[in-house]
């Protein structure tokens, strides 16, 4: 049988945890682990770095920033891409293919833009909170840029993943995106890991072979 | 493995965007690797008027969407340019059915974009360092320069040769990062002696009253106006200049430093003397270089002194400060004159000896225009280029990636 081969990015995933994305992550892995999906994370650990296979059957790959001084978070998220990007390119010359990339909020949009145009593997954009509630509004150039990230993950995204009507609402209404490319994923809904695996399914397909 | 390797050139400035010297170099480097069998795709920021895709002397030139919305500072635009640089530069190969067999990247200004690249597609990464942020601020001082110079030793780690236009600069980064020695190549930078040919002598005469007095020696600076080039190290001297010889002094380029050399020039009652010509276009620019009396180089630091090449190729006699490449490119009294770096009198001593001596000022520029035409010379310069790919294929060859 041909496993579904998924990578989740996440910039924050046990033992980092910095708000609910690292628990809800944590969940999601070890549910499509224990469902047969070959699952592995991505994400960002300042000194814990390196390729673990976790008990419950994720393979993690937690990578530091080359660059350890910065002057912002742009710098900082944008220079992280670039080791994110080379840790998924290792799983996938290991294994040839990877049907998916599951990107969990505005992070590690920039390296699953190019992975999707390099090396043709969809990637689905799963909002957790969006620029313009953190900073009400602020329209700084950094506020910017940071939107500006999420609407490129918005319009290369194959699906967006929103947890609640109201969260697609405001993606509707902040980004413009076509309603029918949302779709609602939550945690409190039955058989809600049936429903991410359909997801993947389809998502997967959908962008065919480049 | 095929002889004649196919390279992507990254590069934040092509023409006809021209911001300092990288440009120019990417310019010709990537026309003279054509000229020798080398399959160049550049890809460069876009520039108003310029189309996002033409070939131009062989090569392929693509222009990325260099991220026009407000950023907060300079660096973080650099890397949000970065980020829409890789996007387009991966799309582009792929779309050649991944057929790039090095990246070559052109300074820290291009670094992320050049290491994801390298990593994704699993093909060596080159890089040219044109410069450093240590040098060019003699130090790292805030948290943006040590952040830019993570950048750049970040790059050179991940590269497998890294090129420099010196020996001074060879050593320099292998200070500034701490390389092995055989990571290290020096390729020269070179020179088009042509562009200074076929100018027309009337043309000249026109062009120079608009400089200068007819009785006025005219002295010319070309460089971005920061502290690295020393531009303030020339308006300093020009009292004890003007003590022996008249002359009009033209500064040409833009920086940030502008507004205070002005200022400099304005409390030495000078404004009559000194000519602050911004950016010129680059017809004019060679022209000008022809009529100059002397072309001075003042810089501080100075990874190779392109612009002293171009004032020896268009036969203008040159005073340099005897540092970086400088040091390497003038012979002292035969090719140009050296002087201290960052001494006044030393400057204002190398210009008044030029501009006093009509028959040493002639010499020293034919001794120098001899002299680049057969070091700086961009087709040997593309064959010493195109030997390291080749070399790097090779040893790529034989590992896990190939």
């Amino acid at each position: 049988m041909n496993l579904m081969r998924v990578i989740i990015f996440t910039w924050e995933y046990p033992p980092r945890i910095v708000g609910q994305l690292a628990e809800y992550t944590n969940v999601l892995a070890t549910q499509l682990s224990k469902n047969k999906i070959d699952t592995y994370v991505v994400s960002y650990h300042p000194y814990l770095t390196g390729v673990t296979n976790e008990p419950n059957g994720v393979k993690t790959t937690r990578v530091a920033n080359p660059v350890r001084t910065h002057i912002g978070v742009l710098t900082w998220v944008l220079t992280l891409n670039e080791e994110v990007e080379r840790a998924a390119a290792n799983i996938y010359y290991t294994h040839k293919k990877i049907d998916l990339i599951d990107v969990y909020d505005w992070h590690f949009i920039p390296a699953a833009v190019t992975l999707q145009k390099s090396l043709g593997i969809p990637f689905i954009y799963s909002v957790e909170s969006l620029e313009d509630h953190r900073s009400h509004g602020a329209d700084a150039p950094s506020n910017m840029a940071i939107r500006g990230i999420e609407w490129l993950g918005f319009y290369e995204a194959t699906v967006v993943v929103a947890k609640s009507d109201w969260m697609r609402d405001e993606i509707i209404k902040i980004h413009n995106v076509p309603r029918e490319k949302i779709r609602i994923v939550s945690q409190n809904a039955n058989g809600w890991i049936n429903n991410v695996m359909k997801l993947y399914a389809e998502s997967s397909g959908a962008m065919g072979k480049r | 493995m095929t002889s004649d390797p196919t390279v992507m050139m990254l590069s934040w400035e092509y023409p006809p965007r021209v911001i300092g010297g990288i440009s120019p170099h990417v310019y010709f480097l990537s026309k003279s690797l054509a000229e020798v069998g080398v399959k160049v795709y550049v890809v460069t920021c876009d520039f108003p008027g310029a189309p996002t895709h033409e070939t131009i002397d062989g090569v392929e030139v693509y222009r990325i969407d260099s991220y026009k919305t407000p950023s907060p500072d300079f660096a973080t635009w650099v890397y949000l340019m970065n980020l829409n640089m890789q996007k387009e530069a991966a799309a582009l190969t792929a779309s050649l059915d991944k057929k790039i067999d090095i990246f070559h990247a052109h300074d820290w200004l291009v670094a992320t974009a050049g290491i994801g690249l390298k990593h994704i597609f699993r093909k060596p990464l080159l890089a040219t360092m044109h410069s450093t942020e240590v040098g060019r601020r003699d130090g790292v001082h805030t948290a943006t320069e040590k952040m830019i110079h993570e950048t750049e030793n970040w790059l050179t780690y991940g590269s497998w040769r890294v090129i420099c236009c010196s020996d001074y600069m060879v050593q320099h980064v292998k200070w500034a990062f701490g390389l092995p020695d055989n990571k290290l190549v020096m390729v020269p930078n070179g020179v088009n002696p042509r562009a200074y040919e076929n100018i027309d002598n009337q043309a000249l005469d026109s062009l120079r009253r608009e400089f200068a007095l007819p009785e006025e020696k005219l002295v010319l600076f070309v460089g971005r106006l920061v502290y690295e080039k020393g531009a303030q190290v020339l308006i300093n001297a020009i009292p004890k200049v003007l003590e022996k010889v008249n002359a009009k002094f033209v500064i040409v380029g833009s920086g940030y430093m502008r507004d205070q050399l002005y200022n400099i020039v304005k409390s030495m009652g000078l404004e009559h003397k000194v000519l602050f010509a911004g950016f010129l276009e680059e017809e004019k620019l060679l022209r000008l270089q022809t009529c100059a009396d002397v072309s001075v180089v003042p810089s501080l630091f100075e990874p190779f002194g392109i612009v002293a090449l171009e004032a020896m190729a268009a036969k203008s006699p040159v005073v340099v400060s005897d540092t970086g490449g400088l040091s390497e490119i003038v012979e002292h009294d035969s090719t140009g004159i050296k002087v201290f770096p960052n001494n006044t009198e030393s400057l204002a001593w190398g210009i008044i000896r030029v501009l006093s001596d009509d028959k040493f000022r002639s010499q020293i520029s034919y001794n120098g225009y001899e002299k680049i035409k057969q070091k700086y010379n961009w087709g040997k310069i593309a064959l010493e280029t195109k030997g390291i790919y080749v070399n790097v294929l090779g040893e790529y060859s034989k590992s896990f990636w190939a």
